[in-house]
């Protein structure tokens, strides 16, 4: 399908304006008009401010699946359903890895299902990057393959519309009904794929420097030393924590009140010294060194072990938010160097 | 779907104070909480928190259970507060429990001390329930002086069984108090016990060095990792595999847990703190 782009963000306007089942409309703008660089997700507004194919967002779309502070007992029964436009391929990778972690693991974290159950998600292509975007160092692309609910991806004046679940239906009848829709044909797509490839050469070109070796289950085996050296600045703040969208580590608060129970959980940091004491004072991890290291060693072998994937899609705002200015893609490099000389 | 933080309330009958820092709680559950000795549930007040504790009693009672608890920080301060008729909230049970299957026929060692003799007070009481599957069931159980000595009432009931032997041995006896067990630390014991380790189990659970000692000292007994049963406590939030705060290596101690054998974990990191 094609549509035209202002025709498209006209729709979502009206959208928002109309009575239909959608409560809410989430887009990404810019956050200041001072700061080109920088996006956020934002109810949509009327000035159409939004430009759909840049690079992710500065807070993963994480934080409006898995809240900050969140009520888990007892749930919302309200069934509200919202859209968000725009999310990256590798947010909606580590959505991915969140269903597997809280929604099929055996368990059902009730909060993050009940989002993931009444949001549609509308994904778009990459076509510009950021400095830390790095993506293609974990086997991901800068344009989404699956995940989403429809991907958009610009041509000239035009979205083409790939459909990526059933669940689509409803918003295509809508806009069918607002909007001229074309059929796209193969020329369409050999744009969108030709221009897919560039993108992603880009990329290839932008972090030539950074490529690390795939032995990540020997990063435990690297000598301290090298940990102690690569976290040297790391102040243990927990900004790189919070700020990953495949993070999700809470921390379970009882706030009843009366004859009322609450259950309230909220993000936890494994960079905090507290994180894993045990009665008595007793914790595995007491230097920040170990808790650095572990933050690594629970992307690429914890969670792999967990999931049959890495928790890292390479989405470089762990590094964009570092106080102490550390570059966890420099950081990979140099382990698995010397996780290569230790295997 | 079943919200896996849904509490379900239970109301206190009976409290036995154990020790000067340990209690037994007796409670019953507003439903049945059916459970595999050696799994746990999380155990909360209203208001104040939840932690994880494994049940003391046997798996064959469901309409009620018992906690013994150590009183140790904030919430297990709480926990020590609480009278007769008041109500805790109850989540599980969760995470793996002891193979009885494996042990049916065998010698069993028990080894423990300090609180972690609450999770093998329910398998004892389990196993003493059809004792007669077993060949033998020993249990080896420390105490730093008498006055912390645990399950004090229920020591003549349980050497009454032919195939059952239960030792007991403090660290110490200070001075004016009373003892007429053995003296020493509880791994000491495993030197009178003669036992033919190839084979049978020994399940372990104690404060962090004592596992750590007793693992080793198991070892050199002659006992196979793979036969080693280790209930292991790290830090635990959501107990069931959702917080990350108990992730030893690949493993969850609240869900591939707590109850590991050493082969599975050996070569995981920092397992004793
Ligand atoms: C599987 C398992 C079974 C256990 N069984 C028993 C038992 O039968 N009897 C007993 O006395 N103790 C048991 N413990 C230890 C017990 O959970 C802690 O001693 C208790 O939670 C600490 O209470 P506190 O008052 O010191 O915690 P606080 O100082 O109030 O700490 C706050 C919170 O931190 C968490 N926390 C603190 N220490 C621990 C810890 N060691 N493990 C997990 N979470 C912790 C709890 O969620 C607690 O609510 C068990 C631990 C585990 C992991
Ligand atoms: S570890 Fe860093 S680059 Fe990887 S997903 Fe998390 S925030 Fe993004
Ligand atoms: S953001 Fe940087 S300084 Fe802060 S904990 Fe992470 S690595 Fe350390
Ligand atoms: S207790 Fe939350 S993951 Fe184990």
């Amino acid at each position: 399908m094609l549509v035209n782009i202002l025709s498209f963000h006209n729709f979502l306007l009206k959208l928002r304006d109309s009575y239909h089942s959608f409560n809410q409309i989430i887009i990404p703008y810019r956050a200041r008009s001072d700061d080109k660089n920088s996006f956020y997700f934002n109810e949509i507004k009327n000035e159409d401010h939004f430009r759909l194919n840049y690079y992710r967002t500065v807070d993963p779309v994480k934080i409006l699946f898995y809240l900050f502070r969140e009520k888990v007992y007892p749930t919302k029964n309200n069934h509200a359903k919202r859209i968000i436009i725009g999310v990256k391929a590798c947010d909606l990778k580590a959505l991915l890895l969140l269903d597997k972690a809280l929604l099929q693991s055996g368990f059902i974290d009730p909060a993050y299902k009940y989002w993931r159950d009444n949001t549609l998600l509308i994904s778009s292509d990459c076509d510009y990057l950021h400095e830390t975007c790095s993506c293609n160092l974990l086997n991901g692309h800068p344009y989404a393959e699956n995940g989403f609910d429809l991907n958009l991806s610009v041509i000239e004046d035009n979205y083409l519309i790939q459909l990526g679940s059933e669940r689509s239906q409803e918003f295509i009848e809508l806009m069918k009904k607002e909007i001229n829709v074309a059929e796209s044909t193969a020329s369409d797509l050999e744009i969108v794929n030709a221009n897919r490839k560039k993108v992603f050469n880009q990329l290839i070109e932008k972090n030539s420097d950074l490529k690390h070796h795939e032995n990540f289950s020997a990063f435990r085996k690297v000598d301290h030393k090298i940990w102690e050296e690569v976290s040297k600045e790391c102040v243990g703040c927990g900004a790189c924590t919070n700020i990953c969208p495949t993070c999700y580590c809470l921390i379970l608060n009882d706030e009843s009140k009366g004859n009322e129970f609450i259950k309230v959980r909220s993000y936890d940091s494994c960079q905090w010294n507290g994180y894993a004491r045990v009665a008595g004072g007793g914790t595995p991890r007491p230097k920040m060194t170990e808790r650095f290291r572990n933050r690594y060693l629970c992307k690429f072998d914890y969670m792999q072990k967990n999931f049959g994937e890495f928790g890292c899609t390479g989405c470089g705002r762990c590094t964009e938010a570092c106080t102490a200015k550390i570059d966890f893609r420099k950081v990979v490099k140099t382990v698995s160097l010397m996780a290569q000389e230790v295997n | 779907m079943q919200n896996p933080y849904e509490v379900i309330p239970a109301e206190i009958y009976e409290i036995i104070q154990e020790s000067p820092l340990i209690r037994t709680l007796k409670f019953k559950p507003k439903k049945p909480i059916p459970f595999k000795t050696g799994q746990f549930i999380e155990v909360g007040i209203p208001g104040i928190g939840e932690g994880p504790f494994t049940p003391s009693s046997s798996h064959y009672i469901v309409d009620d259970m018992d906690v013994t608890i150590m009183k140790t920080g904030f919430l297990t301060e709480h926990i020590h507060k609480l009278q007769v008729g008041d109500l805790i909230c109850i989540r599980g049970p969760f995470g793996s429990n002891y193979p009885l299957e494996k042990f049916k026929g065998k010698d069993v060692l028990i080894l423990g001390g300090g609180c972690g003799l609450a999770p093998l007070r329910s398998l004892f009481l389990t196993m003493l329930h059809d004792h007669k599957d077993y060949n033998s069931i020993t249990f080896l159980a420390g105490a730093k002086t008498p006055k912390d000595c645990i399950y004090k009432d229920e020591v003549t009931e349980w050497r009454k069984y032919d195939n059952v032997r239960f030792i007991r041995a403090v660290d110490e006896v200070p001075y004016g108090e009373h003892w007429e067990e053995d003296v020493c630390l509880v791994t000491k014991l495993l030197q009178k016990i003669d036992m033919k380790p190839d084979g049978n189990p020994a399940i372990v659970c104690g404060p962090p060095v004592m596992m750590k000692f007793g693992t080793y000292d198991l070892l050199n007994y002659g006992f196979k990792e793979e036969n080693l049963y280790l209930s292991m406590e790290k830090k635990m939030y959501c107990g069931f595999g959702q917080c990350r705060h108990c992730v030893i290596g690949g493993y969850y101690a609240c869900k591939d847990g707590p109850v590991f054998t050493y082969s599975m974990i050996k070569n995981e990191e920092a397992i004793w703190d």
